[in-house]
């Protein structure tokens, strides 16, 4: 699959999404405390239809960088810059219209699922708060339809069950289904695969991997793996303590790491791997 | 209390409910007189005329009974309609919203949930006169605000949960995400407080009644004991049949509203839900009886399981969550234990340490420790061995220290309760122990909030090591520290391993975790132990479909293996 991938020249793609001086503290309002701040100053870009792969330690700052950009998290300082407008000068209103193509997967494939909706209400979800089709219930009927055949779930068999009948590994499917019926440009997919088991994990990237291919979407891909992302990603930015602190093909980050956080991440993953 | 005992509850509610209905709508056309008319003569005791006898004005009780229920019903269901839906808004709003919003009306509860009822009542009545009004509206004053705080403090906990998350990511609104996920959320709360208050305010309105300040014009439940106290009735024998049968009507409302409120909170919160220990007792002394004779502990074997059955009821079956698993332990040695979610591998280390859930119980099968068989020792028995020489490891320990306890009070609170030691042995082998997991003695004071997640998962270690047990349990003690700190973890037990000997039970379903610290591994599936062998072995030269796949599934940083597993993945 990567030769696919790396066919289509990433670097003459336009920017999707650009990210500067973000910068964020958590606790005292203002931070007029000496709180450290949980971001502070990072600044990357996605580009069309680009997977890119954002690593680090737990604690490090990932999880709330993707939500900053899901719009589910307030931001201190930094700007955002989203198909040439910026997020964080307009009104929370207009930004839910702006950001209708940047959808979310979650971690918790149990906690992001609603227990009190079917698939299909679960699915259609995006379409009802986007006030699509409204009129139009068949049509939204058959775009779930449509989701859920992408994400390899048969319609017939899924749509009238509940979350909690599912397996971990289904119900990201579904929430994969979810993020792609308003045909994102962006999904942030934060460690999609981490509460999952080992053998499901690689069916997940697959199955995100192909989603990518036929419909152009980019994805901010959050890991504390970095062996997940070889073969996943098109680039890495490896984040510690707030900062980008080292970015490029997830090959030349694993055999060629330049800063200090980054060598140590790796002769982690490597005595892990001697067996 | 069992499942169906709850339910009876509920019925036997249902039942006194329907009886005080039945009084007040099908009443009016039972009894022949009007309540407030004098319809017989004063002080008449039961008869065929009046069934429950009169009063010193000669009206007929059971039809003042009547009018009482209506009253009661009334004022009891509106204020509580009232309160419930005040503090609903309220409290759904405050949560939400957090700030400013949330810090005003939560001062206002204060004040409210200060309020004397009593005064209260005497001051509106004095404004607005007595009346059913007033009664309500005092009611209403007194209750709404701790419907307020419960329905807010369940609101808070709802706001941050995934779903809610889910649904602001997709960009949904305000009023959207109030109306479609935290509403339908807290519902099943509501329902339950608004019967509690429902009985609440009956017993208000009865009280208030019966102090006088109800509506004079109006009768009540209330204002006939109120009558009967005032006018005398204690001085004949009137007070039978005018004192006692209204008491009932009220005692009978509010327990059946207690009762079906019992019912419904059960219902919501099914951890409320005792379990019945003794029975599950007794079904596993029958299971033991049945039990084929086990041999012996193996003589070199440290732990010896040997056909262990775990199983639990669900949905009139059984479920078999550790299905006939033998193995045993050698002193020394560290076993894997491998499996995805839903194995049975913890299910396996909480029977070890007879800290099953219940009711999920040991159906057959025997599990040696040194010689005796952990599942027939007494529960003072199992807790002696317990943290002593059996250490457990339970899952996420890291996050489960005590926060207002020090590293040394936590390590001393271990030592104390398994053996009598002075203050300075206590203080010695902290520090031993301490140097033991790599930990600074500088550390021994600090609190759990100060460690990062690897020296707090090093203070665990020490807490498992501290009584020098013969054998660990470790339930994944890598689970949720990243790359590095894990590898620091498993150097930190094969250290340990080597110099103390350890024998260890190590529990996880990273695979690589395990490859490389267990000297055997055991990979489990759906309750069943289905490859075992030397850990190297099975890594290099396992046939068995499952644990190829497992193995193959590792995402590797060397690009050769990779390839393989990746194209492995692609053919599928």
């Amino acid at each position: 699959m990567g030769v696919h991938k790396q066919e289509r020249d990433t670097m003459q793609q336009k920017v999707l999404l650009q990210v500067s001086g973000l910068y964020k503290t958590y606790g005292s309002k203002g931070a007029s405390r000496q709180a450290a701040p949980v971001i502070d100053g990072a600044s990357f870009s996605i580009r069309q239809t680009e997977t890119v792969g954002l690593v680090g330690a737990s604690g490090a700052g990932k999880s709330t960088i993707g939500r900053i950009i899901a719009g589910i998290e307030q931001v201190d300082k930094g700007k955002l810059i989203y198909q040439g407008q910026d997020l964080l000068a307009m009104k929370a209103k207009e930004r839910r219209a702006a950001t209708r193509s940047i959808q979310m997967v979650f971690q918790d494939p149990y906690e992001s699922l609603s227990s009190r909706m079917t698939i299909e209400q679960l699915v259609a979800e995006p379409l009802v708060i986007a006030r699509l089709h409204k009129n139009d219930p068949a049509k939204r009927t058959e775009l779930v339809r449509e989701a859920l055949r992408e994400v390899a779930l048969s319609p017939e068999r899924y749509m009238h069950r509940y979350a909690h009948e599912l397996s971990g590994g289904e119900r990201q499917r579904v929430g994969l289904a979810r993020a792609f019926i308003t045909r994102p440009q962006l999904i942030v997919a934060d460690e999609p695969t981490s509460m999952l088991d080992t053998s499901l994990r690689l069916d997940l990237l697959g199955l995100m991997r192909e989603l990518s291919q036929r419909h152009e979407i980019a994805y901010l891909f959050i890991t504390h793996d970095l062996a997940l992302t070889r073969g996943f990603c098109d680039r890495l930015l490896v984040l510690n303590q707030g900062q980008i602190v080292e970015t490029g093909t997830p090959e030349e980050v694993t055999e060629n790491p330049q800063h200090p956080f980054t060598l140590r991440l790796i002769e982690a993953l490597r005595e892990l791997d001697q067996f | 209390m069992s499942r169906i005992g709850s339910k009876m509850i509920g019925w036997l509610g249902a039942f006194l409910l329907a009886i005080v209905l039945l009084l007040a709508f099908v009443g009016p056309y039972l009894v022949p007189y009007d309540a407030s008319e004098q319809s017989g003569a004063p002080f008449q005791p039961p008869g065929k005329e009046h069934w429950l006898g009169t009063n010193d004005m000669g009206q007929d009780i059971l039809a003042e009974l009547v009018v009482g229920a209506r009253t009661s019903l009334t004022v009891g269901i509106v204020a509580a309609l009232l309160a419930t839906l005040i503090g609903t808004v309220v409290g759904l709003v405050s949560g939400y919203s957090g700030g400013f919003l949330d810090a005003f009306f939560m001062r206002i509860v204060d004040i409210c949930l200060t309020l004397p009822f009593l005064p209260l009542m005497i001051v509106i009545g004095v404004y607005i006169g007595p009346s059913l009004l007033t009664q309500v509206l005092v009611i209403t004053l007194v209750m709404w605000a701790g419907k307020a705080r419960k329905i807010r403090a369940q609101t808070l906990s709802f706001r941050t949960r995934g779903a809610v998350l889910a649904a602001r990511s997709m960009g949904a609104g305000h009023f959207y995400i109030l109306r479609k996920h935290i509403f339908p959320s807290i519902l099943p709360l509501v329902i339950p407080q608004f019967v509690q208050a429902v009985n609440v305010s009956i017993l208000m309105e009865s009280s208030l009644s019966f102090l006088g300040m109800g509506d004079p014009l109006s009768k009540s439940w209330g204002s006939i004991l109120f009558y009967a106290n005032s006018r005398s009735a204690f001085l004949t024998e009137a007070w039978m049949w005018w004192v006692i049968p209204p008491g009932l009507c009220i005692v009978m409302t509010v327990l059946a509203f207690s009762l079906i409120g019992y019912y419904l909170e059960e219902r919501v919160n099914p951890r409320l839900r005792a379990y019945q220990a003794p029975a599950a007792k007794r079904d596993r002394r029958l299971a033991q009886e049945k039990l084929a004779a086990v041999k012996p502990a193996a003589a070199d074997a440290l732990l010896d399981v040997q056909n262990l059955t775990v199983q639990y009821p669900k949905d009139g079956g059984t479920v078999r969550a550790v299905d006939a698993v033998s193995f045993a332990l050698r002193k020394g040695e560290v076993l894997g234990l491998v499996g995805e979610s839903g194995s049975g591998k913890s299910t396996i280390a909480s029977a070890v340490m007879q800290l099953l859930k219940p009711p999920a119980l040991v159906s057959q099968g025997a599990i040696y420790f040194a010689g005796s068989d952990l599942t027939q020792l007494s529960s003072e028995e199992v807790r002696r061995l317990r943290g002593n020489r059996i250490a457990w490891i339970p899952q996420a320990a890291m996050n489960a220290l005590n926060p207002v306890m020090n590293v040394r009070e936590q390590l001393a609170e271990a030592l104390r309760s398994h053996q009598s030691m002075s203050k300075d042995e206590i203080a010695e082998r902290i520090d031993e122990v301490l140097a033991q997991v790599g930990l600074a003695s500088r550390w021994a004071a600090a609190f759990p909030h100060e460690l990062s997640g690897g020296m707090r998962q090093r203070v665990v270690i020490a807490m498992a090591l501290v009584n020098k047990p013969d054998l660990i349990i470790a339930d994944e003690p890598t689970t949720g520290l990243d790359v590095m700190v894990q590898v620091e973890i498993i150097k930190l037990l094969k250290n340990l391993q080597r110099t103390l000997g350890l024998s260890m039970v190590f529990i996880s379903h990273d695979l690589p975790v395990v490859l490389s610290l267990a000297d055997r591994t055991l990979i489990m599936n759906q309750g069943k132990i289905v490859d075992q062998g030397n850990t190297l072995a099975l890594a290099k030269t396992s046939t068995h479909p499952y644990t190829r796949r497992l193995i193959d599934s590792i995402p590797r940083l060397t690009p050769a293996l990779e390839q393989r597993s990746l194209q492995g993945q692609g053919q599928r």
